[in-house]
């Protein structure tokens, strides 16, 4: 037989196997349709009443982010940190007083927390609030009271609680009064926040970095201990629950992962500790495993909806070179890896970013390769957004490391990192974006994105550990934003958080939730962000509330691009 | 007109390839040279505690002792050119299975991409990759200048050569990162085994002007790990090599018969 005959007969039988694969439906997910998700059961019609104000016209478009230094630096006992004092800060971002403007809330690991509240034109005016040995900073409501108050983690302590207490003038600025959070008291490095019961109030998950309490010796070990707790809010004091005994969380989500439209808790644990997750099961949680494999150190987790399919995708965060074309990044790098645990890569739990996609039947796909957002380098907060108004959420992700400990080989032991953006060019194809200019070398770790500037497009605030916390002025231009804020004063939640909106557009639907506590130590606004192309026309926006009422909005003049509803029910 | 007789059985199974690679006279030295080299790798290994990849080294290194008599009489027989195609055969043929041995160890064993290192370890280096690709080139390029060509020829040397670019690019960089490193001060830590062009952690996968999301699609272009995308590299090649050995040795073994005066 000769070659040309080999070739042909084999052709014909790679074909017929190509088509005998597809014919089974072995072909590899970038070939299959996006998942479509049956849409949401009509629920109970509930009326709200909607106020509309316009949003600021972006000026001066760069397409690209500026760079402001904050009046805020978190800093560590020591000049260089060290060992876990190296995890840093979070920051929160909410309208803390009322006025129309989003406030910044800043964590400090040994110095004071700063609150900046936002005076416009992104001048800020810092006030020092003295809570110390920080992580994780949240801004809600926790009362229901309509105020949003403050609430940190310690690590090593309970949670803190300060209080919105109104001014005693007219006009003045809110004060924050430390309160006890009743029975909410083990240690805990991550929070978050949601209504997991249905009543109407606030509860919170926290879980420990027991990493961190075992250097107490026995002051931890013949203790109770920490772990993950459920605290649900019972009137004046919160019930607690414990899910695990042991922790070493960095983030915990109350995320829907099995789309039961109702959120389940899922922690993420740095080291070898698996990440855990748990679903609301007749008379408590039970244990689940939605994810064939995770991130191994998960710093981070963060959801939204990167393909418009109405299903969002997770994102976890870890530790991976970026730049490995570049041989100064490796060397930077392979004592590092050198020093660590090997991770087996048949191990669920791989040292890279995970994004969990959901398939047509629901199940979750890590498709961090495939999406080439595996690897990011040692990040920390990582989250999506809509960072160029184009309608499809981009992603970006904070990095970089000091430790004294660990890093002593490096210039003043630090790993130094750009910060990466990732635009989605459509569909969740991810293509970094160094252009947008939001590639700081600082090494970040809280971040949130706002509208700081109520200009209909989303800023960055990230929280550096030993340089100035930074701004990140969204000046890329690159369509047209919508704003909403759910106010719901009749129930505990206040801000109806975990409701989601879908905007029904001519660029098609735009899927968002109300969040507070996301990514890596960190909370947002609830107030919701929708970002599309110039030109695109608004046809409705559906609500669907956390109790399961809806609200439809349809044909109404007032959503338009450039406006900012605030809708009460 | 009658129809033209189909040819002898013999004649349809003539491989050409088999043809040239048979050891005939020197096929018990072949023999002998691998129960020694087995011997011998064995006692080491039992008595004097080499580690494996020695006594596959020692098998390899007794066998090339036929090797270099059975190409001695290829040269006679049919030539340099076909010489120096079986010389490429057996050799990238030898590659080929350490890949394979790799591959199995990674993928049908279970066992980790570090440990999957297939039979001669010490050979999983930048520097023993790098001049082994250029080797091949070089051979291959030699035979194309004496007459190795066909379609399929071309396309090995460019294989070849798009192969050898990555390990060159590897081999680059890792010398590079061994000066960064010894820059901070750092010894003892490899920088071996780091990705290339291909795969996972590797130049396209982290370009996103050239890669883009199609071509970070498709499968294994930017997420395969090294093992498999050099597996692939090496079936690839040695695909080619076999195509263009068919091809070539199909004329050239009945031409250099033919030229051959009969004894």
């Amino acid at each position: 037989m000769n070659a040309g005959r080999l070739l042909r007969n084999w052709t014909l039988r790679l074909g017929l196997l190509t088509a005998l694969a597809l014919a089974a439906g072995l072909v590899p997910g970038w070939l299959r349709p996006t998942a479509v998700v049956p849409p949401a059961p009509a629920g109970p019609l509930t009326p709200v009443t909607a106020a509309a104000a316009p949003l600021a016209a972006p000026t001066a478009c760069t397409g690209a982010f500026v760079t402001h230094t904050l009046p805020h630096t978190t800093t560590a006992r020591t000049p260089i940190p060290h060992q876990f004092e190296t995890n840093g800060a979070g920051v929160a971002i909410e309208d803390l007083d009322d006025d129309g403007r989003l406030d910044v809330v800043l964590a400090n690991v040994a110095g004071p927390a700063t609150l900046l509240w936002n005076q416009g034109a992104l001048n800020f005016s810092p006030q020092s609030l003295p809570d110390r040995n920080a992580r994780a900073v949240n801004s809600v409501d926790v009362d229901g009271d309509g105020r949003v108050d403050i609430v940190f983690t310690h690590s090593l302590a309970g949670l803190t609680f300060w209080r919105n207490t109104p001014p005693a003038q007219a006009g003045g600025r809110p004060t924050f009064v430390r309160q006890p959070l009743r029975n909410v008291h083990k240690p805990a490095m991550a929070m978050a926040w949601g209504d997991l019961n249905g009543d109407g109030a606030l509860d919170v998950v926290a879980g420990s970095y027991d990493a961190e309490l075992n250097l107490l010796g026995n002051d931890f070990l013949f203790s109770d201990g920490a772990g993950v707790y459920y605290y649900e809010q019972q009137g004046e004091a919160f019930q607690p629950h414990r899910l695990s005994a042991q922790s070493q969380a960095l983030a915990v989500s109350l995320f829907d992962v099995t789309g039961d439209r109702r959120p389940e808790i899922l922690v993420g644990n740095d080291f070898h500790t698996p990440d855990m997750a748990w679903q609301r099961a007749d008379g408590g949680w039970q244990t689940i495993t939605p994810f064939a494999t995770t991130s191994h150190s998960t710093m981070n987790l963060a959801w939204g909806d990167i393909d418009n399919s109405g299903r969002p995708a997770l994102f976890a965060t870890d530790m991976r070179p970026f730049a490995t074309t570049d041989a100064r990044t490796w060397a930077a790098w392979l004592p590092l890896i050198a020093s660590m645990r090997p991770v087996s890569e048949k191990d669920p739990q791989q040292m890279r970013n995970a994004l969990q996609v959901p398939d047509a039947a629901g199940r979750y796909v890590n498709e961090s390769l495939r999406r080439g957002l595996d690897a990011t380098g040692w990040s920390w907060s990582g989250k999506f957004g809509d960072l160029d108004n184009d309608g499809w959420l981009d992603l970006y992700v904070v990095n970089g490391m000091i430790d004294a400990d660990l890093l002593g080989y490096l210039p003043g032991a630090e790993l130094v990192e750009p910060n990466q953006a990732f635009r989605n060019a459509g569909g969740g194809a991810f293509l970094p974006a160094p252009e947008w200019g939001l590639g700081s070398l600082a090494s970040g770790r809280g971040l949130s994105l706002a509208d700081l500037d109520n200009d209909g497009d989303l800023d960055a605030v990230v929280n550096n550990l030993g340089s100035p916390a930074q701004l990140f002025e969204n000046r890329v231009c690159g369509g047209a934003g919508l704003e909403v804020d759910l106010r719901w004063p009749a129930s505990a939640n206040t801000r109806a958080i975990g409701a989601r909106l879908v905007l029904r557009t001519s660029a098609g639907l735009l899927t968002r939730d109300v969040l507070v506590s996301s990514g890596y130590l960190s909370s947002d606004p609830a107030r919701v962000h929708f970002g599309f192309p110039a030109g695109t026309a608004v046809h409705g926006l559906e609500v669907r509330w956390p109790d399961g009422a809806q609200t439809r909005l349809a044909d109404d003049p007032r959503l338009a691009a450039g406006a900012w509803l605030t809708l009460t029910r | 007109m009658h129809a033209q007789p189909p040819p002898p059985l013999k004649a349809r199974l003539d491989i050409p390839i088999l043809t040239l690679l048979h050891p005939r006279e020197y096929t018990p030295l072949v023999l002998a040279a691998a129960l020694a080299g087995v011997v011998v790798g064995s006692l080491g290994v039992h008595w004097l505690g080499w580690p494996f990849w020695s006594a596959v080294a020692a098998v390899l290194i007794v066998l090339l002792v036929p090797g270099v008599f059975k190409w001695r009489a290829d040269q006679r027989r049919y030539g340099a050119a076909a010489m120096g195609v079986s010389f490429l055969l057996v050799a990238q043929g030898f590659h080929t299975v350490e890949h394979i041995s790799q591959w199995v160890q990674y993928h049908l064993l279970g066992w980790e991409a570090r440990e999957s290192v297939g039979l001669l370890s010490p050979a999983n280096s930048e520097w023993v990759h790098f001049i082994w690709n250029w080797i091949v080139v070089l051979i291959v390029a030699a035979l194309v200048a004496r007459g190795f060509r066909n379609g399929w020829a071309w396309a090995l040397l460019v294989w070849a050569l798009a192969h050898t670019f990555e390990h060159t690019y590897m081999f680059v960089r890792y010398l590079l990162v061994l000066q960064e490193l010894g820059s901070l001060g750092v010894a003892g830590v490899t920088a071996q085994g780091l990705p290339g062009i291909f795969g996972q952690d590797g130049w396209l996968a982290r370009s996103a002007a050239i890669c883009g999301p199609f071509l970070s699609r498709l499968p294994g272009l930017t997420t395969a790990n090294r093992l498999d995308v050099h597996f692939w590299w090496n079936t690839g090649e040695l695909a080619l090599l076999l195509l263009a050995a068919h091809t070539y040795l199909r004329a050239a073994l009945p031409a250099a018969r033919a030229a051959t005066p009969a004894p």
